[in-house]
């Protein structure tokens, strides 16, 4: 009884959510065109990630990812490989909010979520990927691919028990250029530096664009535009990029960037002044803008 | 044959020497890693960089292969990593959540608890368990 007492502490947003749905929330959502890869032995990881990954048009077979996100010694993923093996596989994974409601919005826009569960107890814990593909506010459930189950319906309590023990972890995998709807501003630029790292640069580029319109004041989304278009060898896109950056933000790397960009294009005196500017904005990029202007004038 | 090392040697001092003066002149972009604030001070604190020190350590191999894992794809799936992740990566692979543990291990007394614990739907092992809420 102690024990169970001590279980009821986390969920509060059921009652909340099933009394005052947001109105603009459809009742039911269900992706049934969701493929379904059941998982093989303990590797639920794979199967999810394939899952998602098949459902937003990167076909894939969980066996080949099992080399990426799978640790044989733990029978298990680690969350982080998750979201490395999405981006390996051309897929820009973005965590979501921790809340019922951006899980339901994310399948009401058509974006299967892989969440992690603690489907036992948290001092006895079964981890386990799976994938929700909708909800239905009426019978109050969510509807998953997991395991070796290809529609599994999970009364909402049970469902949010069971995430609540993974501190409530789940994230989107979406083609570079498409936005999670519940992602705030903090998650999808993480999203998308990390993206840019091992992607094509013109896919980074197109991811980077996009979400720059819809937040356009992020000098990092702004920056890695530049960045990306360059590394594409876009060099008129990346000295547009750059000087939006520059004329909206006081920073010194754009600054920097727009000046070494500037130097590439031929255009030398531009590119001083740029130069001479991000060395006036100093901070902890005051060398590599000296190094610039020296570039400029060498 | 002396003087000929000694050729060789001067042309490569020349050389080096080129290529670290080029290198201080050049023009770099900032990285948006870099702007993020996600990016290692220097390079060699990159965690990357430890990491990788790491791997060609026999002790942390030995560890890898327990993991089922070897050098090579380790090394790959390090690769795909921001810096921000590999460090967290670096402290948490012992402890960080992989899905699918196993519950057979559990005791008996788990068993009955979670069976009771399911049917109240706050948990979800057994699939022939239905929710009374």
């Amino acid at each position: 009884m102690l024990l169970m007492l001590a279980l009821t502490g986390c969920a509060v947003q059921v009652p909340r959510l099933l009394g005052h749905p947001p109105p603009d929330l459809p009742r039911q959502v269900e992706l049934v065109r969701t493929p379904f890869f059941p998982q093989l032995e303990l590797q639920c990881g794979p199967a999810a990630l394939a899952t998602a990954l098949s459902a937003n048009g990167r076909a894939i077979q969980p066996q080949a990812l099992v080399d990426k996100v799978f640790l044989p010694g733990r029978e298990g993923s680690l969350q982080l490989e998750m979201l490395a093996g999405a981006r390996r596989h051309g897929m820009v994974a973005t965590l979501l909010p921790g809340s019922l409601e951006a899980v339901m919005r994310e399948t009401a826009a058509g974006h299967p979520v892989i969440v992690l569960q603690n489907l036992g107890l948290s001092w006895a814990p079964t981890w386990h990927y799976a994938v929700v593909i909708g909800y239905d506010l009426d019978a109050a459930t969510f509807v998953l691919r997991s395991g070796t189950t290809e529609r599994l319906e999970l009364a909402f309590r049970t469902f949010e028990h069971t995430w609540d023990r993974s501190q409530r972890w789940a994230f989107v995998a979406l083609p570079p250029g498409r936005l999670p709807v519940t992602a705030t501003e903090d998650e999808a630029t993480r999203a998308l530096v990390a993206f840019e790292r091992n992607a094509p640069p013109e896919a980074a580029a197109r991811a980077y664009a996009a979400a720059l319109a819809r937040w356009p004041d992020s000098l990092v989304l702004a920056m890695g535009l530049g960045n990306a278009r360059h590394a594409a060898g876009d060099k008129a896109g990346a000295e547009q990029a750059f000087r939006d950056a520059a004329a909206r933000h006081e920073s010194s790397a754009a600054w920097n960037n727009h000046a070494s960009v500037l130097l590439e294009l031929g255009r030398r005196d531009e590119a001083r002044r740029a130069a001479q500017h991000a060395v006036e904005l100093g901070g902890p990029l005051r060398e590599t803008a000296l190094a610039t202007l020296r570039a400029i004038d060498r | 044959m002396k003087q000929l090392q000694r050729l060789f040697a001067m042309l490569l001092v020349i050389c080096f020497a080129n290529a670290t003066m080029i290198q201080a002149a050049q023009a770099a972009l900032v990285t948006t890693e870099q702007v993020a604030g996600m990016a290692a001070a220097s390079p060699q604190d990159s965690p990357h960089a430890r990491l990788g020190a790491l791997m060609t350590r026999a002790d942390v191999q030995a560890q890898l292969e327990r993991f089922g894992l070897s050098p090579d794809v380790a090394k790959e799936r390090i690769a795909a990593l921001t810096d921000d992740e590999a460090s967290r990566l670096a402290q948490q692979i012992e402890n960080a959540p992989a899905g699918a543990s196993d519950v057979l291990g559990v005791l008996l007394f788990v068993f009955i608890v979670l069976l009771v614990t399911d049917i109240l739907g706050f948990t979800k092992i057994f699939p022939f368990t239905r929710s009374i809420r």
